[in-house]
């Protein structure tokens, strides 16, 4: 294995594609935003509101809110809870609500 | 709204079993559970659309796990998923937010069997991305097939470090360092006799030892992580020896490389629902801080409302298995339907005290060697939610330390979205250490319901007035939370 989603054997299904701030990025049904990112090398989900540095996935269970994004307009989407879909834009969240 | 039997919060292992043993003497059980498939954390399953082979996902465990799911195809058993329990409205009906409505669930007795979630203990440069917890690491591997990093260091406090340590090697990846701060060679020979208690649980810890062992992988005991490095990603760790009296020696820091840094120092039991209703509860560090108190029958304080598995305190899997056996035996013994019930609580309660002599060798060895607040510095991030640091929560001067309700009020940590999940119980070291109190004796600020965060539409479909919310600094009024 070389990159970040193990094969033991492993049928994922069909991939898809879905947009971060833009870019394509591939996902397999079922895999939650934040696993498809950090697969793609990528662990920023979102920057803070007073100290503007970087945070993301932390807990991994919905408790710490420190993965959330912009998911489809929406912002405060926890993506360690939510799946990834077909042509979903993702986008990095900045303080309280807008994309970056 | 649902009347039911039995209701359980959480289908993991305790909850699961809970349900197992409730079918058996005829109970109608409902277990609602926020995850869209059963399992919990130990038996957590991935995506429905994987596929493996044919193979179970679970290996060896196949056998118990395929029996544990089986119990929610039974004609008595309603699982609902995707499903927030948000409030006790009272002790006998839960309210559920299930989708985007909520529903009521009315009960002759109620397991909560919550597990559990890390114990956040902030040091320099855990706030930033690529350093996740144990918890995190071990829901990728099982929730998405997927490692957070291709060179890891594994660091903090506690037997999950070397469960995730020895996950990651078989995933194939370079594990840089095992970090455990409690001297456990040194102890090894002391824990041995409780440790033999149980020898299939030693097997597997044995086990575990053994392919961090044939991996190469570097275990360093008595050390801990002192800061973690990075701008955009953490790029390495700095780790230091702890001495004999606690000490951490910043003398002799060693610099690691790594991609990831998975840290886990202990958990939590999640008692929000049981705080929420008044559930007595009693501080034992060595189960994970605040528990619900029990009695021998595994009932709280409030009648009718048993406690079972992680959530009420940290055991691990066999017990959480035992216990959500033993709540569902006693609830159906209140509820007059319970079968052959002193028998089966002998043969229960009798495995069980064989493997709370494991559990408490395994505290013994694990006890933590020195004061984690020592780790932090004046810009450490506190409140991950409100950005508070350890240096703002100093300069509120000493007047400010008398209570965590003033100090809650007076800097907004432990107010943002966690709901104090990831700071209060630093604050509640904090303000013990300055007041010279045992944390057992501080006032914690009252909850409200949620007790999870749900989406205020799910209110909307309430028959009676939505409670008040906590503030959330966040979110606009009628925002989503999702
Ligand atoms: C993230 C994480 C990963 C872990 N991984 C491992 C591991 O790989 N190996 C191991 O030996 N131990 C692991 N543990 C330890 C684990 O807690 C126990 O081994 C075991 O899972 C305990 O079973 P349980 O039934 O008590 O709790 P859990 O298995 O945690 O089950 C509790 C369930 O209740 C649900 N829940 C909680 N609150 C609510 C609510 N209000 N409404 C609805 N549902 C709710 C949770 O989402 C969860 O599904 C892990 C712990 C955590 C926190
Ligand atoms: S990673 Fe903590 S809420 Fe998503």
């Amino acid at each position: 294995m070389t990159g970040r989603r193990v094969d033991d054997g492993l049928d994922r299904g069909q991939p898809f594609q879905f947009f971060l701030d833009g870019e394509a990025i591939v996902a397999y049904p079922g895999e939650s935003i934040a696993a498809a990112l950090v697969a793609h090398g990528r662990n920023v989900a979102r920057r803070t509101t007073r100290a503007d540095v970087p945070r993301g996935y932390f807990c991994g269970m919905g408790v710490c809110w420190d993965c959330v994004m912009v998911v489809n307009g929406t912002p405060n989407v926890r993506t360690c809870r939510t799946e990834a879909a077909p042509n979903m834009k993702v986008q990095t969240q900045r303080g309280v609500g807008e994309a970056s | 709204m649902i009347d039911t039997d039995l209701a359980i919060i959480g289908a993991g292992a305790a909850g699961l079993a809970a349900a197992t043993e409730a079918v058996e003497h005829g109970l109608t059980v409902t277990i609602a559970d926020d995850n869209p498939r059963a399992g919990g954390q130990y038996f957590r399953q991935p995506p429905l659309p994987f596929r493996r082979n044919g193979q179970s996902w679970f290996d060896k465990e196949a056998t118990r796990a395929n029996a544990l799911f089986d119990v929610l195809g039974h004609p008595k058993v309603t699982h609902i998923p995707d499903a927030v329990v948000w409030n006790l409205p009272e002790p006998n009906v839960l309210a559920v937010a299930a989708g985007d409505r909520s529903t009521r669930v009315r009960a002759g007795a109620i397991v909560v069997a919550t597990g559990a979630h890390d114990r956040p203990v902030p040091f320099p440069g855990w706030t930033l991305p690529g350093v996740i917890t144990a918890g995190g690491a071990q829901n990728l591997l099982k929730g998405n097939r997927m490692v957070p990093g291709r060179r890891i260091v594994v660091a903090g406090n506690g037997p999950l470090l070397f469960v995730v340590g020895a996950s990651l090697v078989r995933a194939g990846v370079d594990v840089a360092a095992i970090v455990e701060a409690a001297p456990v060679n040194a102890r090894l020979t002391a824990a041995l006799p409780g440790l033999l208690a149980a020898p299939k649980l030693l097997r597997q810890a044995i086990d575990y030892r053994w392919t961090l062992l044939r991996a190469g992988v570097p275990v360093r005991t008595g050390m801990t992580a002192v800061a973690a490095h990075g701008e955009e990603n953490v790029n390495a760790v700095s780790i230091a020896p702890i001495d004999g009296e606690g000490r951490i020696d910043r003398n002799r820091i060693e610099r690691v490389d790594c991609d990831a840094l998975v840290v886990g120092f202990g958990l939590t039991p999640s008692v929000e629902l049981m705080r929420l209703i008044g559930c007595d509860l009693d501080f034992h560090p060595a189960r994970g801080g605040w528990l619900p108190r029990r009695s021998t029958g595994f009932e709280t304080s409030v009648p009718g409302v048993f406690a079972a598995g992680d959530g009420a305190a940290i055991g691990g899997v066999e017990i959480a298995l035992l216990e959500g056996r033993l709540a569902a035996l006693e609830a159906a013994v209140r509820l007059g339907r319970a079968r052959d019930a002193s028998v089966r609580r002998a043969a229960l309660t009798h495995k069980l005290a064989r493997i709370d002599r494991f559990r408490r060798a395994i505290e013994r060895l694990f006890a933590a060697p020195c004061h984690y607040l020592d780790l932090l510095a004046d810009d450490t991030v506190v409140c991950r939610c409100e950005e508070v640091t350890a240096g703002e929560l100093k300069m509120r001067g000493r007047e400010a330390w008398t209570s965590m309700v003033q100090l809650k009020s007076t800097t907004r940590l432990a107010m943002g979205r966690c709901q104090g999940r990831n700071c209060m119980a630093t604050l509640a070291s904090l303000v013990a250490q300055s007041m010279g109190e045992p944390i057992a004796k501080l006032a914690y600020p009252r909850t409200r319901p949620p007790a999870r965060p749900i989406a205020l539409g799910d209110l909307l479909h309430e028959p009676i007035a939505p409670p008040e919310l906590p503030a959330d600094p966040h979110l606009p009024r009628g925002q989503k939370v999702t």
